[in-house]
Order: C-alpha cells, then structure tokens, then sequence
C-alpha cells in the first residue's frame, strides 16, 4: 500500500465533525460543516486522481490482514461516485447557507446520511454495507418526515418498514453466503465461490440479497417507496436532491458490485435488462399522470434508473460505460431540478404544475436552471444526458433496442413537456411582493446548469476522464439524432394537446391508486420467488 | 417422516423468518406487521448466528481452548445486526403513533383511504 489517503477519514469525518461541531451556534454548525464539505471533496478528489492514474487503494481497517479485517476499497467503479456524493453534499451546503428550515438536528442526519453512503460506496465488505444501508435509512426516515406535516409520518414509516423487511432478506442472504464460503469479504467472495462444489448453492443467498437490492434501486415493481420518500411534501429541496441524486445511485451501485461478484456461478443480465426496461416504461406512465411536480420528479427518477439499468445489463461495453457516465448525468440534472423545484413550491407556496407559471420571468437564475435541467434529461443535443443515452443506444441491437430507446425517450420528453408549463406564460403570483434574492441558491443552480451543459458538450472526454474508455460521442451530435430529438419533442408535444390533456378524469384515478403495506410485501416476496426461479432455471 | 428428523435448527429459524414474512403481507394491523417484520429479523439473525455452528462448541471467551471454540464472527456481527433491528422497530412504533394519534386507526386499508382527506 503506497498510497497515504487514509480513506476511513472520507467515511467518519462527516459524522465526526458533525458530532464533535454539534455544541456550536446553528449558524458556526452550518459554517464548519461547510468547511468540513469542501475538505472532503478535496480529498476525494485527491483519492480519485490517485485511483485513475495510479492503482486502486485497498486500505484493512484496524491493520488485520486480508480476508477478516474489515475492508476500504477505493477504484475505478466507487471514486467517481464518491466524489459524485462530497460534489453534492458540498453544492446543498452552499445552497443552503441562507436557508431557514436547517436546524441543527437536521444537519447533523444530514452528514450522517453523507458518511453512510460514501462508506457504502467505498465499504469492500458485505456486512458493513448492510450495517452502513441501514445507518443511512434511518437518518432518510427522519429526514422525510422532518416537518412531520401532511402525510410524511405514513411516508416515512412505510419507507422504513420496507426498506427493513428488505434488510432482513439481506441479512438472511448474508447469513447464508457465510455458512457457504466463512467468509464476507467481496474479494475473497469471488475467490470462493468458483471453487464450491454445488454452485447452485448460491442461488438461495443470490436471490435474497438481489432482492434487497433490486428494492434500494427501486425497480419495478418494488419502486412504490420511491416517490414517497424522494417527493416527499415536507421534506426540502436539498434532501430530496440528494435522495434522488446519490442515495438511489448506491442501490444501482450495489447491483453492479454484487453481480460482479456473483457473476462466476451466477448470470441474471437478461433478467436485470428486462426488469430495467419494465421500471422505465412505468416510471414514465407513472410520471405523467402525476400532478404534484416534486412527484413528477421522483417518478421519472425510477425511469431513468430503469434506463440506468437496462444500460448497465445489455452486455455491451460502450452501454456499460454510457450508463456509468448516466449516472453522474441524472445525479446532476436531477438534483438540480429537485433543488430548483424546492425554490419555486416554497416561492409559489403550491406544489401543483397547474398553478405554478411563469418561473422564468419571475427568478430568471432558477427559470434558466430548471430549463438546463430539462434538457439534459430529455437528451437534448449539446446536453449531457444526450451523450449517456447515445452510448446506451450503441449497446442496443436490432429493432427491437431502437423502438426501446425511442419510447423511454418520447415517455421521458412527455412528461417533461408536462412539466415545462411551469415555466412559461405569466407569473401566476403577484410579481410586486418583494422577491427574497438568494445569490447562494441561484448560484448553486447555474453551476449545476452549466455542469448539465459542459457533460453534454464534452462527453467522449468526460467519460474518457473519470471512466478511462475511450468513446466517440460525435454521433449524439450528428443531423439524424438532431432530427430524432426534434420529432420526439413534436410528437411528444402533440400526445400532451391532444391526448394527455384530454383523460384527465383516468389519470386522477391512477393517481389516487395507491398500494399498501401488505401488497407491497406481497409484490416483494413474488420479486424474490421470480429471481429464484429465474436463476435456478438459467443456471443449469 | 425421514424429512422430519433430518431437520436442524438452523432450518426452523429460516421458517420463523418465512413466518414473520407471512404475517408482513397478511396482516391489516400495523402493530401486527411491525412484530412481523421484528420476527423476521430475529429468524435472520439467529440463522446467521448458528452458521458454522458445530455440536458440542463452547463461547469464545479467552479460557476456552481455540478448538472447540465456536466461530466467534457470527456473534460480533449480530450485536451490530441485534442493535439496528431494536432501534428500526423502536422508530417504527414511534411513528406508528403518531400516525394512531393523527388519523385515529390501525389498519393499513383504512389508513391509506383516510390519508387523501
């Protein structure tokens, strides 16, 4: 071990700092956790230049050997997304410097959801993710219910009693994966497992701990806690930027580690591609019956991990590498919209698309914020989400593939024609009330604008630079992708006029349709059944 | 009745786990489905705590010789596994009562029906 980053620093200085700093005035608190932000980007990116041009960083927590000592893994897979996270966490801390529903409880489970989920991005050992997934959910379930108005306590406690149940199918797989090998450690797992001598062994614990994380991922149809917990009405714009940005991310994250790990004894791509697929196309059937914008947001962020997923399992490298690099894409425009969106219900004081017009004469910065963000997710060419989704398009082959893409895209353009309203058109509110001018927020909102732009304009090299796969993105810009995204954009603007706009009465009805605890259990156990059967009948 | 005897413990702590799961989707009664999920909790941890288990093992505490020790991995891992699940199934029955307070019932079905109002 060459290297001297002590990567335990990037997990506990949050909580540490937050702990230690929690004596202090509210706004000392928000300074030195501020502070304490922008150090641990810089360390990160430190550690990320280290492991992109230098070699991976294994750091044995306490100094025991290989194998038993609880285990830091920093490589090409976990230091983008970690630096992905302290961006964040940092960009919402200089968001909300002026924000006035930060008390000091709720900045402390702030820092306490980033260490968990830097350490699950960085942890190498399967229980410590366990133990570091179940940290982070317990500080999101109090995050979302913070305010604890309207319905966030239902909200939250089904958040959390799902994501437990889920838990226990994890710690039971575990469990199971231990009593087969006798060992936790992921690389000692993928030593292990080639040598058992029933292979089919692994099935049981492969199907219990893929179902937890088929459920953190949130894919169809176990996706139900997402809108919850992201769209959540009491919690604010930063904590469900985060949600929607990064903490979603550590479920896909997993999926990629563990069936990497797996993937000696266990192929279930097809299966994962499939499903990826499905929770896209709901996700945006789901999004556009919404009303509420931050649930417009939430739903369409279960589409795109769907597009993330499809991407991460169609078996071709360039797809692989493109859902990656979509990854960091939606995290940027999504957390953007979602930080914008927080800013306009709380100026508009309504949360329906209906009654809100007019943001881009009114706050010009967040207006101009909100529009990068909608492009780069709908793929509009120059904008960073056009390059990911042209890298998962290469990976796609035969008709089939292209009318995939082209519905997730039309689905995704629709409901953001639908969500673009708000934009336009005259200011709903009386513009003479003195507007509260926030330097902070709008700057925040313009950098991760021109972020949304830079990935789009410099694709090939961005992925080239975090990822290292050198891929050409000059095709996303060629005349017949223009043309694609313009005919989308017509056709997706004619289905709104003409169709969407007029079954308003069935949209109501799938809005108010609503799952409860005992189906959702129900859909997890059957999740758990399919995968088992799926992968006793693959694996042969 | 071969099937019968052949059985272990660590078997029936997976049917407790299955049981727990079956009272989760069951059960209306919130207070139910919480002591479900708790009982499927505790049947993952114990199946994790007997892994390895071999007849006869002693505690591993430091006179007992190292080979009739039991593996002492499970038991570190399930204090940590013990304590989240206790803290979980506090904060569910906290919130639960708020909820009780707010909306006057125990019933998912009547629950989500009054939520909307």
């Amino acid at each position: 071990m060459a290297t001297s980053i002590p990567l335990h620093f990037l997990v506990l200085l949050p909580v540490g700092v937050g702990a230690v700093g929690y004596f202090l005035p509210r706004r000392w608190y928000h300074l030195v956790l501020l502070v304490m932000n922008l150090a641990i980007l810089g360390l990160s990116i430190a550690t990320f230049i280290e492991v992109r041009w230098g070699a991976q960083i294994i750091q044995h927590v306490a100094g025991w050997p290989d194998w038993i000592a609880i285990k830091l893994v920093a490589d090409k897979y976990s230091a983008p997304l970690v630096v992905l996270t302290t961006i964040f966490f940092a960009g919402t801390f200089v968001f909300s410097t002026r924000a006035d529903y930060t008390d000091k409880t709720f900045l402390f489970l702030f820092v306490m959801l980033e260490s968990a989920l830097i350490g699950v991005f960085l942890s190498g050992d399967i229980f410590n993710i366990y133990v570091l997934i179940e940290l982070g959910m317990i500080a999101i379930a109090i995050l979302i219910m913070y305010k604890q108005d309207k319905q966030s306590v239902y909200d939250a406690m089904l958040y959390l009693m799902m994501n437990f149940i889920a838990m226990a199918f994890m710690l039971l797989g575990i469990g199971y994966l231990y009593r087969i090998t006798g060992v936790l450690d992921l690389e000692a797992l993928v030593a292990r497992l080639p040598l058992l001598d029933n292979p089919r062994a692994v099935i049981v614990p492969y199907a219990l701990i893929m179902t937890a994380i088929a459920l953190k991922s949130a894919l169809f149809p176990l996706f139900s806690w997402l809108p919850r917990a992201h769209g959540a009405p009491s919690a604010p714009g930063i904590v469900s930027a985060v949600l929607s940005g990064v903490q979603v991310k550590a479920g896909v994250y997993l999926l990629v580690r563990l069936s990497a790990v797996f993937s000696p004894v266990i192929d279930a791509t097809a299966f994962f591609m499939v499903l990826g697929f499905v929770t896209s196309v709901v996700g945006f059937l789901l999004a556009i019956a919404q009303k509420d914008i931050k649930l417009i947001l939430a739903y369409h962020t279960v589409s795109q991990v769907g597009l993330i997923v499809m991407g991460l399992n169609l078996g071709s490298d360039v797809a692989f590498w493109g859902a990656m690099y979509h990854i960091i894409n939606h995290a940027l425009f999504k957390g953007l919209l979602f930080l914008t969106a927080g800013v306009i219900i709380e100026e508009y004081g309504s949360r329906s698309y209906a009654e809100i017009r007019g943001v881009l004469r009114k706050m010009p910065a967040i207006g101009i914020g909100t529009l990068a963000g909608i492009l780069g997710i709908t793929g509009a060419p120059f904008f960073n989400g056009s390059i990911s989704k042209y890298f998962i398009q290469q990976g796609l082959q035969g008709d089939f593939g292209g009318i995939a893409m082209f519905l997730i895209n039309l689905g995704t353009t629709l409901s953001f024609v639908k969500y673009s309203l708000i934009l336009f058109g005259k200011p709903s509110i009386a513009t003479d009330r003195p507007l509260r001018r926030d330097p902070w927020v709008a700057g925040v909102s313009l950098v991760f604008g021109i972020a949304c732009l830079a990935g789009g304009l410099l694709g090939g090299p961005t992925v080239a630079l975090v990822y290292g796969p050198q891929y050409s993105a000059g095709g996303a810009l060629s005349v017949e992708k223009i043309t694609t995204f313009v005919a989308t954009l017509a056709i997706a603007v004619a289905l709104y006029m003409l169709v969407v706009r007029r079954i308003g009465g069935f949209l109501a009805a799938i809005r108010q349709f609503k799952f409860n605890f005992n189906q959702v259990t129900v859909f997890l156990t059957l999740f758990f059944v399919a995968l088992l059967g799926y992968t006793w009948w693959v694996g042969g | 009745m071969a099937f019968v005897a052949q059985l272990q413990i660590a078997d029936l702590t997976i049917a407790i786990f299955f049981l727990g799961l079956y009272g989760a989707m069951t059960q209306r009664n919130i207070i139910k489905t919480i002591i479900s999920v708790g009982i499927m909790d505790i049947g993952a941890i114990s199946f994790f705590m007997l892994a390895n288990h071999e007849p006869g093992a002693k505690p591993p505490v430091i006179p007992t010789p190292p080979e009739i020790m039991a593996d002492p991995v499970p038991q570190a891992l399930m204090i940590t596994a013990i304590v989240i699940g206790v803290s979980v199934i506090a904060m569910c029955l906290a919130m639960y009562m708020r909820v009780a307070y707010r909306y006057g019932t125990a019933d998912w079905n009547i629950l989500i029906r009054r939520l909307e109002k």
